[in-house]
């Protein structure tokens, strides 16, 4: 608990300077923060626990995906503007720094097992928002659905 | 309905439609503005294709025998998320009350024209986020003051090349090029400092995030040709930051100066 305070506080600072380059709005920064921090220690968690990075970005993403969406349905704006400033934190920017030292290293091995683990990774937070998009579309299209009958009666 | 009338609307909602993929919008929430701000005009039949380099919108209304069409190319784009944030909010307010298409054209210019923070001050955000992202990828206190400061000559290259529109293939490559030198400098004169921490950093600040999302949301809407092209995007600068570091380390250890 007391390892995840501090990573806790750099992610929540790392976001907020992705928030400020990206220009989010004042107001939303503060929610944004925090998406991105939680969503940077869902990762820290599963991967520990779990022992795989993938599955930790795809968690991660989820959690980034799911905040957000609800932060936009609470705050009426688009669920982009929490996303995008959130996820970043999850991109494996190390693993492409390591999969070219690799390379130069001429350790092709390495560089294969390095370089799949960041391409699947990159996947695994595709999935992780593709997966949220997707109940959420279906919870929304319910909701309406669920309106519509209740006007009918 | 005149052809004067619904031409301002066109090109209204184009506006609007350019604003919002410019700042990095889906395709999808733009295809909705165009629409829906249209149809809030009473033209009945809109069509709009847009894709990240250009939209296409068609506009009909019941009793007219011309069709207008326009076709918008969008070229340099630079994400900016409280402008897609307050286009969104315009467009709710266009359609639900009945405000006037030159108001609308107004509104739409100070949405376009407003900058929200300074330079100075992204540049100082710029060097938060590689500073941060060095500590979190294993880097000590020396490490943090290097990244602080590499972070904030990359951002400021990356904005030069940007003005003078390099395309961000080259740019990527530059700027991480730039950090890798400054890591390695750093590392040889200052005791104590690594460079991979610092260099990560960097990597992170231009990591393509932007592209992964909207990506994924292309493809969630359909938007196959959008999606595609923006994975290509991710994968292209992916790349191009790899090898920008890639290359400076090379030529580092091969004068000597650090063995892998």
């Amino acid at each position: 608990m007391m390892i995840l305070l501090p990573q806790f506080l750099l992610a929540l600072f790392a976001t907020l300077g992705f928030a400020v380059i990206f220009r989010v709005p004042v107001n939303k920064i503060p929610i944004c923060v925090v998406v991105g921090a939680c969503g940077w220690i869902a990762y820290l968690v599963s991967d520990y626990f779990l022992d795989s990075p993938v599955v930790g970005c795809f968690l991660g993403a989820c959690l980034v995906g799911l905040l957000s969406i609800i932060a936009a349905y609470i705050f009426k704006d688009a669920a982009t503007v929490f996303i995008i400033p959130g996820i970043l934190c999850l991109v494996p920017g190390a693993k492409i720094f390591y999969t070219m030292e690799a390379f130069l290293k001429n350790d092709l091995s390495q560089m294969g097992t390095i370089g799949l683990q960041t391409l699947l990774m990159a996947g695994a937070i595709a999935m992780g928002l593709l997966v949220i998009g997707a109940i959420t579309r279906v919870v929304r299209s319910l909701i309406k659905k669920t309106v519509t009958l209740k006007d009918k009666f | 309905m005149d052809q004067k009338y619904k031409k301002d609307v066109l090109i209204l909602a184009i506006k609007a439609g350019k604003i919002m993929m410019k700042s990095g919008a889906e395709i999808y929430r733009v295809e909705d503005t165009i629409s829906r701000i249209c149809k809030a005009c009473g033209i009945d039949y809109v069509n709009v294709f847009a894709t990240p380099t250009g939209i296409f919108v068609s506009i009909d209304s019941d009793g007219s025998d011309d069709t207008v069409t326009y076709i918008k190319r969008i070229k340099s784009n630079e994400t900016d998320l409280s402008r897609i944030s307050k286009v969104n909010q315009f467009s709710r307010e266009f359609t639900t009350t009945d405000m006037t298409v030159e108001e609308g054209m107004k509104l739409l210019d100070e949405i376009e024209g407003r900058r929200k923070y300074p330079f100075w001050m992204r540049v100082l955000a710029a060097a938060v986020v590689t500073s941060c992202f060095s500590v979190i990828f294993g880097g000590g206190a020396i490490d943090f003051g290097v990244a602080f400061v590499t972070g904030m000559l990359c951002y400021t290259l990356s904005r030069f090349l940007e003005k003078y529109e390099i395309n961000f293939f080259i740019r990527g490559f530059i700027c991480t090029a730039l950090a890798a030198f400054c890591a390695l400098l750093a590392a040889a004169s200052v005791e104590g400092a690594m460079y991979a921490p610092v260099i990560t950093g960097c990597i992170m600040l231009f990591v393509p995030g932007v592209a992964i999302t909207n990506s994924i949301r292309d493809f969630l809407s359909g938007d196959m040709l959008s999606g595609l092209a923006r994975m290509t995007e991710a994968a292209l600068i992916g790349i191009s930051l790899a090898a920008g570091a890639g290359v400076v380390i090379k030529f580092w250890t091969m004068m000597g100066g650090i063995t892998l």
